[in-house]
């Protein structure tokens, strides 16, 4: 991990310059299908985003973060569809009740070393979507429809306060852009801060974080429940922009896969990671399935996971490490300084030492 | 005054092992202590109890008044017992200064301040130059200067460190040596174990040797190098002085 990875102040220039981009896009692009896709990459850079406070900084592998995004969209519809209840206050409500819930959960899968978590953590998602699935209140299998919020002529019109755009689907793509932005901002302010080291130095050594007085179990908890809460927060978004919602598309396995991989692949561990990871996963699968899956085959698939295969063989660090790897090439001409040539003072005699 | 550390009639048994056997010890403030004793005369084992790592089989353990055996190692480090690792565990994909500023944090919950902190103990011990380099590509004598700035980090009133002088040539001795020293001049109590007897005799002011898991001499270092049951532990029973006796 170096300075490339870290956010830096200096790196205002890029944030701004991708950040104007990103809000003009729409209105360059007039196109459905575009848009979508940019949607999805904001959605999923949100979701890795949050997989990555707890599976990049805090070196948990969870492969169940499905689990939470689905709390979170059953959370919003439910309580719109018994309660009339706007899905911009159901979606903090569904962050907390995820929160909550993976604080409980994964409390025991704490315990858990290595690979044992992250299977854990696939069953957890897969007994929740057997769950939903034969759950009446939430209308089982059949899954559940977002009301149409109606204008005065009784068709399908737009509502800020409901979070529901027919007449045009570009606000959901600033909308996702906002939240893609706060989860950001909420990744960078935990890098930054005592939880973010702490972590770290969960993820690097745990005995060795203990003796320094790191509470391991307790940060962990409360990097699950970041990462929960900020994975509900996306869910709630996603059943708006779809306007359905049923167990297989909120909770299955794939999803959880694919959050996690899209950080990985990106980079675990770091701000931008996730970012990359999402801005070439998430196109690259729209466009092979969209190019290819037509003809029946699943060449789209095969073309999708060689790529991914690519990426992990060549570049295992993630994408971010492309950048990393330039500049450590630039460092290495100079010669390391070794032992004698360092120019530090030798131990004692530091100002302050002695008295 | 009492004693910073306390230890009286500490075990630690494994199964059928006896690591430690009624082993009671004092740690006095502000001097530098010793504990020796060949390898596998579970000194680490006794260093754990007392970190936290696990806990005494049975036995007291003091620290600044406070009874701390059974104590998890996080609590047992606010309470001001800092220790290092015998086999070194620095932070590998960590920088030096992120690696201080974890050691830091025990006491603040703010980076600027934990950075200031880190940066000046850096200075301190030597490592300033190395600051950005990541804690897996430090010399091993590095690292294990490493390990002590970040403990010492912690602010604690008692520093423990595990063999932090075995592998290093004399001339990085010399150096942690005198890093030591001067630990221990700002205030800060030094426990210190080693299996090399030469090292720990010119610095300790107090030396506790172990055997099998007993303790069978302490003293002042010119005492106890003289002591029959010592040498005998170190170099085998046909070495003991014979006018001393047997045990």
């Amino acid at each position: 991990m170096t300075g490339f990875a870290r956010s830096r102040p200096g790196g205002w220039l890029p944030v701004a310059a991708t950040l104007s981009a990103l809000v003009v896009f729409p209105l360059v692009v007039d196109d459905g299908s575009w848009l979508n896709t940019a949607v999805l990459v904001l959605l999923y850079a949100g979701l890795a985003q949050a997989w990555n406070i707890l599976g990049g900084f805090a070196g948990q592998i969870s492969l169940g973060n499905a689990a939470f995004f689905g709390i979170g969209a059953y959370t919003s519809t439910v309580l719109l569809d018994r309660w009339n209840v706007s899905p911009w206050l159901g979606m903090p409500i569904g962050a907390v009740i995820a929160a909550g819930f993976a604080v409980a959960v994964f409390f025991p899968f704490f315990r858990l070393g290595g690979h044992y978590f992250a299977i854990a953590t696939i069953a957890l998602a897969e007994i929740l979507l057997i769950l939903f699935t034969n759950w009446a209140f939430v209308r089982g299998a059949r899954g559940m429809t977002i009301p149409f919020v109606r204008g005065p002529d009784r068709r399908p019109t737009d509502s800020w306060a409901f979070l529901q755009f027919n007449e045009s689907r570009v606000p959901y793509y600033y909308v996702v852009l906002g939240l893609a932005v706060l989860a950001v901002a909420i990744a960078i302010a935990v890098e930054r801060s005592k939880l973010g080291y702490y972590l770290r130095a969960i993820k690097n050594d745990q005995q060795a974080a203990r003796s320094l007085g790191v509470p391991v179990l307790r940060y962990k908890l409360i990097a699950v429940a970041i990462s929960a809460a900020v994975s509900a927060v996306f869910g709630t978004f996603y059943a708006q922009y779809l306007l359905f919602i049923d167990p297989e598309t909120t909770m299955r396995l794939e999803l959880s896969v694919l959050i996690a991989l899209v950080a990985i692949l990106g980079g675990v561990g770091t701000v931008v990671g996730p970012l990359l990871g999402a801005l070439v996963l998430i196109p690259l699968s729209e466009v092979t399935r969209s190019q290819l899956a037509g003809s029946g085959n699943t060449l789209d698939l095969v073309l999708y996971g060689g790529l991914i295969m690519l990426i992990a063989v060549f570049q295992p660090n993630g994408l971010v490490a492309v950048g990393d790897r330039v500049r450590r090439r630039r460092r290495a001409v100079r010669p390391a300084g070794d032992g004698a040539e360092r120019g530090d003072a030798p131990l004692v005699g530091a100002p302050g030492a002695g008295d | 005054m009492p004693a910073l550390l306390e230890l009286h009639a500490v075990s630690k048994r494994f199964g059928g092992l006896d690591a430690n056997r009624d082993v009671s010890m004092v740690v006095e403030e502000h001097q530098i202590v010793g504990l020796i004793g060949p390898n596998g005369a579970g000194k680490t084992t006794l260093f754990n109890c007392v970190s936290g790592f696990f806990p005494p089989t049975s036995g007291t353990i003091r620290f600044a008044g406070r009874e701390i055996a059974g104590w998890a190692p996080e609590r047992v480090l606010r309470a001001g017992l800092a220790r290092t690792f015998q086999v070194v565990r620095t932070f590998p994909e960590m920088t030096v200064l992120d690696n201080v500023m974890i050691g830091a944090f025990a006491r603040t919950n703010r980076a600027n301040e934990a950075r200031a902190r880190a940066t000046d103990l850096l200075a301190f011990t030597g490592l300033a130059g190395r600051a950005r380099v990541r804690g897996a590509d430090l010399t091993i004598a590095d690292k294990k200067r490493l390990e002590l700035t970040r403990a010492l980090a912690t602010q604690p009133r008692l520093l423990m460190l595990d063999e932090v002088m075995a592998g290093l040539n004399p001339a990085e001795r010399a150096q942690a040596v005198a890093l030591i020293r001067a630990i221990r001049d700002r205030g800060t109590t030094v426990l210190l174990v080693e299996h090399v007897m030469e090292v720990l005799m010119p610095i300790s002011d107090h030396v506790v040797v172990l055997d099998s898991g007993r303790k069978i001499a302490e003293g002042p270092p010119q005492t106890v190098v003289r002591d029959p049951n010592v040498i005998a532990a170190y170099l085998g029973e046909k070495y003991r002085p014979r006018d001393e006796g047997s045990a």
